[in-house]
């Protein structure tokens, strides 16, 4: 079956759209009960039962990060950033089981009191058709700066 | 203070000129927070920007942080943004409305009076807590003038009347004669920065010399809009010569450091598209402001003037009243300077004249407008020359000797004379050679009983 | 410009501070000279460069540290800085290597920092001696677990005196384990903030904002543990001294003391089972469990056996070490380095990161909000015109000597603040006293004169 790439891109897109706007629960909605949400430290592969991630959240995990951003008192986001991001650069292949991984650049620009702050990377994404419909099961984030000092990243990147 | 070298003002400021010291020098910037904006009255926000109970807004006093609230009495309060405990900010949104500060890290929460509500587990403190004596801090002197609110961190000094002086008439011609509440301040904020000294913007605010050629494309973008659109209106037209020697604007000196360009053209409407909406007021206030108005000017003056403003005023140090706008000259260090200009519309004009107030504003001013950049421009043009200081002297002698009284003493000059600069300059002397104040003052200042 | 003297006894009182001390460059000057240009200030550990060669970039205040393992095992702290024109030797963050060579005139440096060669020696004369200009070593290194400390001054307390009492709390941080058994090779949380260094010193042992900062992660902890059906009282420990006391090991070492699952239990069930992978381990193992019980030790090897400040500037949380680096007077850097142990199963080791993970890093669920009020600090730091003062006093009536002597508080009391505040005004009023035999040889830069190797 040929991958419907005007599909897989209008979900990447509206996948960052989610994350641009602090819609949590929207952007929960798109995930698989296996969800992987990753972004390494220090450099793009590694081990993450060796060396610690920036983010590495499993499905519970993920929920746990959403409750809290809800909960009003989530300090390092009142008030949120306010970001948008192009994504671009994307690239598609076919995986096993139907699954499809799609790599993408981007860059974000996020703003929290008064400051902007420029982080740009690339994206893998592996989709899955449930029910008709892609969901996201696993989205590892490779920042540029993953090395570098970085005072906050709360936001959902 | 601070155990350096004392700098002798009168040798930097001349009656004819400048030297250009007073916009590089970090040391004279701490002198002017110190002497001018921690010390003196500073206007801080307008009533009209917290209309209900709970509203606020984070201001500045100098580089004081300084949270301006409404409380449930309405009066509206100035607190420090800062918790007594281990100095947070308890407030730390531009803007909003709360029931209370609550500091984030430990969690001590204020009233809106700034009176501490209470604390978690209380308990940990003894009797010689006393809860009343760890509210925020308030800004000593609050004082208001139709609504525009003014503050003092200095628990003695002049009233507010007496630094206003003559420049309170200004301020009712800039509402139209409303009542304090009957401004509104809601039609958001232009905000830009730059790169230079705050007495820049300052200054050239009330520059009457300078509109031809630094806002030569405005100017010629309004002549060609006038020559393509006679405009239906009667009111006096912007012309060329409005800003040449001879116009039939003046520079005027209004005391304490407050100045003013009074002219009675028209300048930001006559872009906007015909035709003009009439001035109409929608209740019986406003047909009393409107009819006392056209008494005190004219008709079709008083139309121009609540279509695109009033009057355009320096209220010293940093307040300027331009157009319908009240723009704040915040200085942040001595290269760096925020601006924010804040229009305004009036409770009892039409929706329609309001909008069009909006319209001429957003010809002028604002980071996209057709005039303002260029003057920012210029003040990091002059930032970047002031380091070439080997003839360090800028010049403000135009006009200086042809003075004349009007008919209540103040001094103007044409509309191109430098009497303005100068009325600044030495209102800013006199501030700065000021002996360091009251005792009052002194003892309350940290810095001074910290160092030994 | 001459700089005043700074009378610091009317910035620190024993019940308040002053915002100065937050936002004076002067002051900033003064803490990198005094404290940390002359005391012990912790650097690294061995388990960063576990092998011959492998190097790390350190700073000891703003002074720029090669920290290095060489061929003989020692670890080795060399001042990153070219001895014939000053440029930087070294200028990878980390990695191995087998000699530092300058880019600019080819000065090359051992792993010792020995000068191995320079290029066309004969220009100089016979007055050029090669051992004279090694790469500067900081005067006094020394070692406890495996944590190396550096000094720069040739003379001083030892670092044993210098630890005291919080060598225990190093003791327990590794679950008792020798020098190369902890293994710092997880990489790092790196994050930097607008703010005072102190701010985040005094708010790692700050057992009062928990409750409040914090309220978002202890509420999802709450809310975990009813899905798990568990009877921890997660808000509840951070009230009374319940589960944990403030404590004052003296020194400016301070410590919150309790002992109650916190980072870990955000993992997913089942939380693998601790046990000890070698014979090593099993003797750490059965010595922690003796102590405090098979339940406890098993935790606390999962997600950290202490809280405590090692004065000025290493914090050890949990199941990492963190360093505060003071950059500017409103700018600071931190790094946060978890460590494993080598007689932990993986499964353990992986949970350790995991647990670490949910509280900090800049995607953490606790760590960024306390940055985020560091910088809220700063700002509101700048209203100092009519109240200036930093309050410290909270349980002040009720502190209390603990049976080993160290001075105890409730756990939200502020024993900690007023123990750091302590020492550092000790140490920045030392130069008052008469004695004051180091002083000449403490000031930077150093390189202005060789240090000599006598350490």
């Amino acid at each position: 079956m040929a991958v419907d790439r005007e599909k897989v891109e209008q979900f990447i897109y509206h996948e960052a759209r989610l994350t641009d706007e602090n819609r949590y629960d929207e952007w929960l909605a798109l995930w698989t009960d296996d969800a992987l949400y990753w972004v390494p430290c220090g450099r793009d592969d590694i081990d993450p039962k060796r060396e610690i991630s920036l983010i590495y959240d499993d499905r519970t995990r993920l929920e746990t990060r959403i409750t809290r951003l809800k909960s009003g008192v989530a300090h390092a986001q009142e008030p949120k950033s306010r970001m948008r991001r192009i994504v671009s650069n994307i690239e598609i292949e076919e995986g096993a089981n139907g699954e499809i991984t799609a790599f993408a650049n981007f860059m974000l620009a996020e703003l929290r009191r008064g400051v902007q702050d420029i982080f740009a990377g690339r994206t893998i994404y592996r989709l899955r058709l449930v029910d008709g419909a892609f969901k996201l099961a696993y989205k590892k984030v490779l920042l540029v700066n993953n090395d570098e000092y970085i005072d906050n990243l709360t936001f959902l990147i | 203070m601070n155990g350096r070298a004392k700098i002798d003002y009168n040798t930097l400021v001349k009656t004819d000129r400048v030297n250009s010291r007073v916009y590089t020098d970090p040391q004279i910037f701490e002198d002017e927070l110190e002497r001018i904006f921690h010390r003196g009255w500073v206007f801080v926000g307008h009533r009209g920007e917290v209309p209900n109970p709970g509203d606020f807004r984070l201001k500045r006093i100098g580089l004081q942080p300084v949270i301006m609230v409404r409380d449930h009495a309405g009066k509206v309060n100035l607190l420090l943004n800062r918790c007594r405990h281990r100095g947070a900010v308890v407030c730390h949104e531009t803007r909003g409305n709360a029931r209370n500060f609550r500091c984030a890290y430990h969690g001590w929460t204020y009233k809106l009076d700034g009176s501490l509500a209470g604390v978690p587990y209380p308990e940990a403190y003894d009797d010689s807590f006393r809860r009343e004596e760890y509210g925020l801090t308030r800004v000593p002197r609050v004082a208001e003038y139709r609504g525009f609110v003014f503050g003092s961190l200095s628990p003695a000094g002049i009233t507010l009347e007496e630094h206003l002086g003559r420049a309170a008439r200004e301020i009712d011609m800039f509402v139209g004669l409303s009542d304090a509440e009957e401004i509104e301040v809601s039609s958001g904020i232009n905000k830009y920065d730059f790169k230079a000294n705050w007495k820049l913007a300052v200054e050239n605010s009330m520059d009457g010399y300078h509109p031809n050629v630094t806002h030569e494309s405005f100017v010629s973008a309004v002549m060609e809009r006038i020559k393509n659109n006679p405009s239906p209106e009667h009111g006096a037209v912007f012309d060329p010569n409005s800003f040449a020697a001879g116009s039939y604007g003046f520079a005027k000196d209004l005391g304490g450091g407050h100045v003013m360009l009074d002219y009675g053209f028209r300048i930001y409407d006559p872009l906007n598209r015909d035709p003009l909406p009439p001035v109409r007021a929608i209740n019986a206030s406003g047909e009393m402001h409107l009819s006392d108005l056209r008494r005190r000017t004219s008709p079709e003056r008083a139309a121009d003037m609540l279509r695109e403003g009033g009057t355009h005023t320096l209220v010293f140090p940093n307040l300027i009243l331009i157009g319908l706008h009240m723009r704040v000259v915040q200085p942040l260090s001595v290269d760096y300077t925020e601006v924010c200009l804040y229009p305004t519309t009036l409770k009892w004009l039409t929706p329609e004249v309001n909008q069009i107030r909006l319209r001429s504003h957003e010809a002028f001013f604002g980071s996209a407008s057709l005039g303002g950049p260029d003057d920012s421009e210029i003040f990091e043009r002059i930032q970047t020359a002031a380091a070439a200081d080997l003839e360090p002297w800028n010049i403000i002698s135009r006009g200086l000797g042809k003075e004349r009284p009007d008919d209540e003493g103040y001094l103007y000059g044409d509309m191109t004379s430098e009497i303005t600069q100068r009325a600044i300059w030495r209102q800013w002397k006199k501030m700065m050679t000021q002996d360091a104040g009251t005792a009052a003052t002194r003892k309350r200042g940290s810095r001074t009983s910290t160092r030994s | 410009m001459a700089r005043t003297k700074i009378n610091y006894r009317a910035l620190v009182k024993s019940d308040r501070v002053h915002s100065r001390l937050y936002t004076d460059p002067q002051i900033f000057d003064e803490e990198l000279e005094r404290i940390f240009h002359r005391g012990w200030v912790f650097v690294g550990h061995r388990g960063e460069v576990p092998n011959p060669g492998d190097f790390r970039l350190k700073r000891i205040g703003l002074c720029p540290v090669i920290m290095v393992r060489d061929g003989a095992g020692k670890v080795n702290l060399l001042l990153n800085r070219c001895r014939h024109r000053g440029a930087t030797v070294c200028n990878d963050e980390r990695g191995n290597t087998r000699a530092f060579r300058c880019a600019y005139h080819g000065w090359t440096y051992k792993l010792d920092g020995s000068l191995a060669g320079v290029p066309y020696p004969e220009a100089y004369d016979e007055g050029f001696r090669r051992e004279e200009f090694g790469l500067t070593h900081v005067p006094r290194v020394a070692e406890y677990r495996g944590f190396v400390f550096g000094s720069l001054s040739p003379a001083g307390i030892t670092l044993e005196q210098h630890l005291g009492r919080a060598r225990e709390q190093i003791d327990l941080f590794v679950g008792l384990s020798d020098a190369d058994e902890v293994m710092v090779d997880c990489g790092a949380h790196k994050y930097d903030y607008r703010a005072n260094w102190k701010l985040q010193v005094e708010n790692a042992m700050d057992g009062y904002h928990a409750v409040t900062l914090h309220e978002s992660f202890l509420g999802v902890l709450a809310e975990r543990a009813r899905a798990q059906h568990a009877a921890d009282d997660y808000k509840g420990q951070f009230e009374g001294s319940r589960f944990a006391v403030t404590r004052d090991l003296g020194g400016g070492h301070v410590m919150l003391d309790y002992w109650n699952r916190l980072y870990d239990a955000l993992n997913d069930d089942p939380i693998p089972e601790v046990e000890p992978t070698t014979a090593r381990g099993r003797i750490h193992f059965d010595e922690l469990t003796r102590r405090f019980g098979h339940l406890r030790a098993a935790h606390n090897l999962m997600q950290g056996m202490t809280h405590t400040l090692i004065f000025p500037n290493l914090i050890l949380i949990g199941v990492q070490m963190r360093v505060v680096h003071p950059v500017r007077v409103d700018h600071s850097e931190v790094a946060v380095y978890p460590v494993r142990l080598d007689w932990l199963s993986d499964a353990v080791n992986a949970t350790r990161l995991r647990g670490h993970e949910a509280f900090f890093g800049p995607a953490g669920f606790g760590g960024p909000d306390d940055v985020e009020v560091f910088e809220r600090v700063q700002t509101g730091l700048a209203a100092d015109r009519l109240a200036p003062w930093l309050m410290l006093s909270r349980g002040m009536s009720r502190e209390r000597r603990d049976a080993d002597g160290t001075l105890i508080g409730e756990r939200t009391d502020e024993v900690t603040q007023r123990g750091i505040w302590r020492q550092w005004m000790k140490v920045m009023t030392h130069e008052d006293r008469p004695r004051r035999a180091t002083r000449q040889s403490v000031r930077l830069p150093i390189g202005a004169h060789p240090f000599h190797q006598s350490h």
